[in-house]
């Protein structure tokens, strides 16, 4: 089991050194929780070049003339956590979640769905005190990051809006 | 609820709202929730611009003031404990619900007492505490109007103490008054349930288990002894 598990850390952490390559990024952090008292948490990392490689592929790459140095080229590209992302509305408070008014029916929202500042979102519950957490501006959901029922944490990344 | 819901934006201090007759009565999380006629069933809507972890502590204050409510109008203490968060019980059964909605300019408070009928033990989930009522344990006959006369008293008191001296005496006050303290009780969550010593509750109002994992302080769930 120890050698099989090894082994696909190894192949895994290689596929992240690939990612990272393929699309040009400095950094990339993933942690993976496969039950209790066993996750993995690896960040792979490169060093970026004083002057941004503006090598081969990447078609992103063609805006950035006038692109910021490294650093904050890095941070601007694809950031890997949720939480960073800047169209991540997050829990306000521990509890668990709840995608619908009560089950059974209609989810509050759906990817692609285009809502409105102030519409409800989902409930966050705690001390049977049902949060409803609104929209903080208009747009379109592009991600749902939790499940019905799930517990979330304080600032935990509950949808993507933009 | 869904009457003080809609009314909540045209008002602009805290308000009851009681339903004499309720159509619509609900549950935490869609269940039923059954409300004959000569039952209590009120809102107190609550305009509030305060952080969500301050609105749910309004569970435990909406917990003592029906508690203090219910030792009003029946002259006695002897069988009345809280269940985490919000429960009532009397002589070991429900007598009453609190549900709280959070909105982003008001807090509903929805308090459901069975002061003449209970449902029948059928009608709620088998492992849930026996429903009673305050007609059938205490003999004593209180209408609505009567009812939400100490209940309001008695929140205006609770809410005032709140606001000026935060959550340490009501939780204190809450805990004086817990049912199976120190007990093993049964934590049921959305995905997953633990047991546990019942210890405490913590300065968030989140139930403290010594479970055999160790401490765990759970935000939501349903408490079975």
């Amino acid at each position: 089991m120890t050698k099989n598990t090894r082994d696909a850390d190894v192949a895994f952490i290689e596929a992240l050194a690939q990612l990272l390559r393929e699309n040009d990024l400095t950094e990339v952090q993933v942690k993976r929780e496969y039950g209790e008292d066993d996750s993995l948490n690896v960040r792979v990392s490169r060093l970026s070049p004083a002057a941004p490689a503006m090598s081969a592929p990447a078609p992103v790459a063609a805006v950035p003339a006038a692109a910021p140095p490294a650093p904050d080229a890095s941070s601007a590209a694809t950031p890997e956590d949720p939480a960073e992302h800047p169209g991540a509305v997050t829990s306000p408070m521990v509890g668990t979640v709840y995608l619908q008014g009560e089950p059974g029916a209609p989810a509050f929202i759906s990817v692609g769905q285009q809502i409105n500042e102030g519409d409800t979102l989902l409930i966050v519950e705690a001390m049977k005190t049902m949060n409803h957490i609104p929209a903080p501006r208009a747009g379109t959901v592009k991600r749902i990051l939790v499940e019905d029922g799930a517990p979330v944490e304080y600032g935990a990344p509950l949808v993507i809006l933009e | 609820m869904t009457e003080a819901a809609r009314q909540a934006t045209e008002l602009a201090g805290p308000t009851w709202i009681c339903a004499l007759r309720q159509s619509a009565a609900r549950g935490r999380r869609g269940r039923d929730w059954v409300n004959p006629e000569g039952n209590f069933a009120a809102t107190l809507v609550l305009p509030t611009s305060e952080p969500p972890e301050m609105r749910a502590l309004r569970s435990f204050v909406a917990a003592l003031a029906l508690f203090d409510a219910l030792v009003a109008v029946s002259g006695r203490v002897d069988g009345l404990s809280l269940k985490w968060p919000n429960d009532v019980l009397l002589a070991g059964g429900k007598v009453a619900g609190i549900l709280l909605d959070s909105l982003p300019d008001h807090l509903l408070i929805g308090i459901g007492v069975n002061l003449v009928q209970a449902p029948m033990a059928s009608e709620v989930e088998a492992s849930a505490v026996p429903p009673v009522s305050v007609l059938s344990v205490l003999g004593v006959e209180v209408g609505p109007d009567v009812f939400l006369d100490h209940l309001a008293a008695r929140y205006a008191e609770h809410e005032r103490s709140f606001v000026t001296l935060g959550f340490a005496p009501i939780r204190e006050a809450w805990l004086a008054r817990a049912a199976r303290m120190g007990e093993t009780v049964t934590a049921r969550m959305g995905t997953r349930e633990v047991q546990g010593r019942f210890d405490t509750i913590d300065a968030q109002g989140r139930i403290v288990l010594t479970t055999a994992q160790g401490r765990e302080a759970i935000a939501a769930a349903d408490i079975f002894f």
